[in-house]
């Protein structure tokens, strides 16, 4: 859940009544690009992309232009525009019209919490807007802070001195900068980074910082970020239909975290444990649909919705039902298996039969009650399986239940069907055999 | 403000050995702890720790107790009550959702002093208030684990403080030894602690320790209080990408590093913690690096390749990690704890190839699980038949469900139009064993319920003749020769089903068919003998033994009452029926014992129901309606039987055809409908959760009396609408093509007359405009042209048959000209009511036509037929219902019931 750039940058800065550079959005009309270009002198064009996508200005992304006529061939090359960085693929979906800062100074600023103070943490350096890995380290401030009495005009003092910053920078950054805690704290972000931000002198020479990009991420575990209004499209390119279904049960009630990993795999694996879904996820690689993590002692029907989702969605691509989890604390076997198994019945029940292959291993609390309701619906349904305890080793399981997944691929899945065929009531016969 | 802090940190720690993070001293207060999850974890941490928990808090609970094997743990609103009470604790655990943790940290610290720890087991906890409740921790000395955490143990002390490490027995994971455990997933550190002692290791202390952003106590405070512990000779980490924690730990003993999430870096969010994201200079490879530089080693340890040091060895698969630690403590001259207990080799405790030949390599066979999982396997497979949670069944089923966009109804997984294409008698034994009928299952009830038919000389007999005499309906006919087919009747056999299901068992009977079954298997049994067999020969049950022999059913159970010396009795026999029928799908665990106990009831019931349709004179001392008793009993289906019921005499094979089409159609339209809801009512008010109280024969009274003029009598409308429009038309045969007469004419006629019909009720302002019966539906409907897809399935399996039906033909007809007189907006469907009534008036005919059967009992045949269909169906829900339901549980509360002035 990030948000880049400033389109919407600028509207939450606004919140915290940090100065931004003026913006316009892809729907401007020409009359108002001209008067920004009157205004600034120059725009920067930049295409907007969902998420989070980084180096923009490295890949030839960034547009400027000091007429009409270029700023709108630029929104015609930009606006579309694909970016590649790393694994990820993006396409832009508009531009934004960004107002040219003049400035001679360039200011880095990023609150993150930090695992190596175990705090709050503020990055600054007055040798901003360019990579900040790029510079050495006595040239970057990283000073960690109370949360509970947040960031201090003083702890930007103390690091701007230490950094020798230049002496005109200090007061305008010292009056500015402490309001992003407020942003950062009190809405629930991850982290908030400026890059740059540009200190614009006014007709005294006096310096103001005005944020020229943007980019935070929040806690998707924090509602706080919902009283910014941000547009719900924002972060709806994230989750596909399956993995909204399954969002929609999220609660702290059982976990229900799930990502899918190979749209055409053949593994449906509902997992459980954090450890259990690094390394399931880790094995079974392209051969997984999801990746998931359903621990933390679901409650039968939530169980059961879930599993429910998750056949809707893969059963019928998938060759092997892998129910994988380490030895459960405080989950409960015979409920979780029990609606698994329930779900399955059903899903056949309505969808009809479909080739499988059962592999879980497992170990907690009312194990055997568990293991026993999902082989009784392995029976009824007149599937092959195999169920382990938690004294196999669980990377044999996995690499158990891939042996399976490749018997399927290799004729196991038409002698399964085959088999369910037969298993199927010779109804046609039977009534003949009345007349 | 900062207490005493240990080690040369930059920030507090408190602890300065493995051994005080768990201790026989530490006095724990537990917030929320009569939520879900604690009220389930508590008592059985509580116990193994010899009582460690002092109190409780749960807001508005005060006074309120946790039960526990050591005894109650009081409860209190809030922390400080328990300290006014009296209780002192130095480690507080939170249970608190994830919006009050941090608040409940604040509590913990702000109100007791004497407080040293902290354990968050709450998940989904934002990073905002995880930071605050760091701050909060480190100004007031407080050493603080989670949040996400599973708690802490020491196998040592017999402690177990804040969550489920070692699950519901944590003797069974945590056996003392000479290994600590840091993880950062919960679920595998007990996981983790039981590969170690499979394979010869015991454990010291054990800290899951969450893998939030913030980690709370993390590693480089793990590895200082690991050095000072003296019982620990080694560690094992379990690390997940994320976070520098790590790469600050200094270890001083012997670590076996698992990292995993390498494969992590492809996914673009965190799956489970919050923290686990990989990506930047702290994922998994690095982590990996991390450890094999602080470890000494080049490469990580697989069993391929042992890679280890005296410092220790990085492995990513945590089924390594006890090969890892045997070899990393080798090298510093250490053996293990203890003799292994066990091989992590794969050991399938349940299995089947489902009849399949699979490769060596997964054709593993089942072994025998480990104590005391053996035991309670062996006890599961000592359990016969399914037992189904309770649950509220009101407006809700396990065996028939409507398709609300289909408006097909499906019984036990078998759409009725699916359904139509079964005998009766396989319908019988999908609707109450859950599963499709075999040729012996068939041959085995066909003999039954014919044996039940003819009530001559009974009083079930006398009560429906008396019922139909003072003019009752059909529904209410049956209803009184139902209410005397009350549980005596059906006592003995019901006891004998439960005996003979044990003593079989007991012998590990595979298939009630089993020819070469060894009956000497069988302990003897007194009682069941005595109930069995009797000193004199029984007619009926000579009568019914003679008959299934005739029919060559075979049956285990059948062969074993011949084998005893003595004559069978009636109900013996009718329970060893029942006990095969149900034998397969009880021991598949589609049925309860309960729905196998209750057969020989319903049998009876289904015979008697059949029966009494008939009026009196129908039942002779050996023929019922021309019939002998004899030839029902050996040959004849239970279709055939219903028709006779029907009609009052032999069915024609079409005749058959045709009645058992509808019983398949008419089985059941889902809990929702009225006949239903009357016999699951029944069932509820009895009470379901004493099943042995609920009377099977007022369930089917239930239904009964809940089918009427309108509910199960409505199919006589599209009779009545078909006999007015053919009044004139001289139709000899319904089912000649060639009847010669010109349908068109017939529905252009139809559609004249209603459209006058229709625009005199307009004008004179009247909107209550009666329909035409069989035509039109509310959800086929608004396409130019509408079918409702029921209908077209029984059309074309009747036209695939070659079968012609003129009534059918009309009313497919007259929707056409429905519309093209402008009658209809769109050419309506014919709807499955008009198949019905086509069917039925099509088997009826005949005799109608020449006056055998008059107007009325036309009327009485459409509404019996539906009885026939639908008692098979409300079976199937009440016997569902019983199975799952509990007390009074189909009733409304008041607060939705309406008041109407």
């Amino acid at each position: 859940m990030q948000v880049t750039g400033m389109l919407h940058g600028a509207k939450l800065l606004h919140f915290a009544g940090f100065p931004t550079s003026e913006v316009l959005g892809p729907d401007a009309s020409e009359e108002e690009i001209k008067g920004l270009i009157d205004r600034h002198g120059s725009v920067f064009v930049k295409p907007v992309f969902k998420g989070g996508v980084g180096k923009k200005g490295k890949a030839g992304l960034l547009g400027r232009a000091f007429d009409l006529r270029t700023a709108l061939r630029e929104k015609e090359r930009l606006y579309f525009v694909e970016h590649r960085h790393g694994n990820a693929v993006a396409k832009a979906n508009g531009v934004t019209f960004e107002g040219a800062v003049p400035a001679e100074h360039e200011v880095y600023f990023s609150i993150s919490d930090s695992t190596r103070f175990r705090a709050p943490t503020m990055t600054l350096t007055h040798r901003g807007g360019i990579d900040i890995e790029e510079l050495d380290k006595s040239e970057v401030a990283q000073v960690p802070f109370d949360p509970l009495t947040g960031l201090k005009a003083f702890v930007v003092a103390n690091a701007l001195s230490e950094l020798n910053a230049p002496k005109a920078l200090i007061s305008p950054l010292v009056q500015q900068l402490p309001k992003l805690w407020e942003l950062y704290h009190g809405f629930g972000m991850t982290t908030v980074e400026l890059n740059p931000i540009r200190m614009r002198p006014d007709r005294n020479g006096r310096l103001t910082p005005v944020a020229c990009d943007f980019k935070c991420g929040f806690d998707r575990d924090d509602p706080r970020w919902q009283r910014l209004g941000l547009p719900g499209h924002l972060f709806s390119v994230d989750y596909s239909d399956f993995e909204a279904e399954i969002n929609q049960l999220r609660t702290y009630q059982g976990q229900s975290d799930v990502c899918i990993i190979n749209a055409s795999g053949t593994i449906l694996a509902p997992t459980f444990g954090g450890g259990a879904n690094s390394l399931v996820t880790e094995m079974l690689g392209d051969d997984a649909i999801i990746s998931s993590d359903f621990g933390g002692n679901p409650p039968y029907e939530k169980m059961k919705e879930v599993a429910r989702i998750c056949f809707k969605h893969w059963l019928k691509q998938a060759n092997v039902l892998f129910i994988i989890g380490g030895k459960s604390n405080n989950t409960d076997i015979f409920e979780t298996f029990r609606a698994m198994a329930d779900a399955l019945r059903e899903h056949v029940g309505r969808h009809g039969p479909t080739p499988l292959y059962i592999v879980a291993g497992r170990g907690g609390p009312n194990l055997i009650r568990g293991m026993g309701a999902l082989r009784d619906t392995a029976e009824a349904l007149g599937l092959p399986y195999r169920l382990f305890g938690f004294d196999s080793d669980m990377s044999e399981v996995v690499a158990y239940a891939r042996k399976a997944d490749q018997w399927m691929k290799q004729g196991g899945r038409e002698a399964v069907a085959r088999a369910l065929t037969i298993g199927e009531p010779p109804r046609t016969d039977l009534k003949q055999a009345a007349e | 403000m900062h207490r005493h802090s240990v080690g040369s940190f930059k920030y507090h720690v408190g602890i300065g050995s493995l051994d005080r993070i768990a201790t026989r001293e530490d006095r724990v207060c537990v917030l929320n702890i009569l939520g879900g999850e604690s009220s389930d974890v508590t008592p059985v941490g509580h116990a193994y720790s010899g009582g460690n928990v002092v109190f409780g808090t749960s807001p508005g609970r005060s006074g309120q107790v946790l039960e526990t094997p050591l005894g109650g743990i009081p409860v209190y609103n809030n922390v400080r009550e328990g300290l006014e009470a009296g209780h002192r604790f130095n480690c507080g655990v939170v249970y608190l959702p994830p919006s009050g943790a941090r608040d409940g940290v604040a509590e913990l610290i702000r109100v007791n002093p004497d407080l040293r720890k902290i354990f968050i087991v709450t998940e989904k906890l934002s990073v905002h208030d995880s930071r605050e409740i760091r701050a909060l921790g480190q100004q007031n000395g407080v050493d603080i684990f989670g949040g996400n955490s599973l708690g802490v143990a020491d196998s040592y002390h017999q402690v177990r403080i804040g969550g489920a490490l070692g699950g519901d027995d944590p003797g069974e994971a945590l056996r003392p030894g000479s290994i600590a455990i840091f993880s950062n997933s919960g679920n595998f550190t007990t996981t983790i602690a039981t590969y170690l002692r499979m394979s010869g290791w015991g454990t010291t202390t054990l800290i899951s320790s969450g893998k939030d952003v913030y980690i709370q106590y993390a590693a480089p405070e793990f590895a200082f209080a690991l050095a000072n512990d003296a019982r620990s000779k080694a560690a094992v980490l379990y690390v997940e990408p994320g976070g520098y924690y790590e790469q600050d730990a200094h270890f001083t003993k012997p670590v076996v590093a698992c990292v995993v999430g390498r494969w992590k870096s492809r996914l673009t969010r965190a799956v489970g913690h919050a923290g686990a994201m990989a990506g930047g200079d702290d994922d998994a490879a690095a982590k990996e690096r991390w450890f094999m530089e602080k470890l000494g080693v080049a490469g990580l340890f697989t069993p391929d390749n042992p890679v280890v040091s005296a410092k220790g060895a990085v492995v990513t698969n945590i089924a390594h990690i006890p090969a890892a630690l045997t070899a990393v403590m080798r090298e510093n001259g250490a053996r293990p704890d203890f003799a292994p207990e066990s091989s992590l080799a794969l050991k399938p405790w349940f299995g089947s190839s489902a009849g399949l030949t699979l490769p060596a390599e997964l054709d593993l066979p089942v072994v025998e699980a480990v104590a005391p999982y053996g035991e309670q396997i062996a006890r599961l497979d000592r359990q016969i038949g399914v037992v189904l949670p309770r649950q509220a069944m009101k407006d809700a089923s396990g065996a028939s469900q409507m398709d609300p966009k289909t408006q097909v109804t499906s019984l036990h997984g078998v759409s009725m139009l699916e359904a139509a294409r079964l005998p009766m008698e396989a319908n019988l034994v999908l609707a109450l064993l859950r599963e499709p009928a075999s040729e012996n299952d068939r041959a085995l009830v066909n003999a039954a319920i014919a044996a039940e038919v003819n009530l001559h000389g009974r009083p079930e007999l006398a009560a429906a003749q008396a019922a139909r005499e003072a003019g009752n309906a059909p529904n209410m006919v049956l209803a009184a020769a139902a209410s005397l087919v009350g549980p005596r009747r059906a006592e003995t056999a019901r006891r004998l089903c439960r005996l003979l299901t044990d003593r079989f068992a007991e012998a590990r009977l595979g298939s009630a068919l089993d020819e070469g079954f060894d009956l000497g298997r069988i302990a003897p049994d007194a009682e069941l003998s005595g109930l069995l067999v009797g000193p004199e020969p029984d007619p009926r049950a000579e009568a019914l033994l003679a008959a299934l022999e005739a029919r060559g059913a075979r049956s285990v159970f059948l062969r074993y009452l011949l084998s005893l010396d003595g004559h069978p009795t009636r109900d013996a026999v009718l329970a060893a029926i029942a006990t095969t029928l149900a034998w397969g799908p009880l021991m598949r665990k589609r049925i309860s014992r309960l729905t196998a106990e209750s057969l020989p009831w319903w049998l009876q019931l289904f015979g008697t129901l059949l029966g009494a349709a008939l009026p009196a004179a129908a039942h002779g001392p050996d023929s019922l309606c021309g019939v002998p008793n004899a030839d029902l009993l050996a040959r004849r289906t239970l279709g055939e039987i219903g028709c006779l019921a029907l009609l009052g005499r032999e069915g024609q094979p079409d005749d058959v055809f045709v009645f058992e089409t509808l019983i398949g159609l008419l089985l059941s339209n889902g809990p929702g409908t009225i006949s239903a809801q009357g016999c699951k009512g029944a069932v509820s008010a009895d009470g379901p959760e004493s099943p042995e109280r609920v009377h099977l024969n007022k369930a089917m009274i239930g239904f009964l009396t809940h089918a009427g003029y309108t509910h199960g009598g409505n199919g006589y409308e599209g009779i009545a609408f078909l006999i007015e429009q053919f009044r004139d038309a001289n139709l000899a045969d319904p089912a000649d093509p060639d009847h010669g007469i010109d349908l068109k004419a017939l529905a252009d006629r139809t559609v004249a007359d209603y459209a006058r019909y229709k625009s005199d009720r307009k004008t004179l302002g009247s909107l209550d405009i009666q329909k035409i019966p069989g035509v039109n539906h509310p959800v086929f409907k608004d396409k130019a042209v509408n079918h409702d897809p029921r209908e077209l399935w029984i059309h074309d399996l009747l036209a695939a048959r070659g079968d012609y039906n003129a009534f059918h033909a009309y009313y497919r007809t007259l929707v056409q000209s429905l519309f093209e007189a402008g009658v209809s907006r769109t050419v309506y469907c014919v709807n499955i009511d008009a198949v019905i009534a086509a069917l039925l008036l099509k088997m009826l005919w005949r005799p109608y036509r020449d006056g055998s059967l008059s107007g009325g009992a036309l009327e009485t045949a459409a509404f019996t037929i539906f009885l026939f269909a639908r008692m098979l169906g409300c079976a199937a829900d009440a016997d569902d219902h019983i199975n799952r339901g509990r007390n009074m549980d189909t009733r409304t509360p008041a607060s939705q019931c309406r008041f109407v002035a």
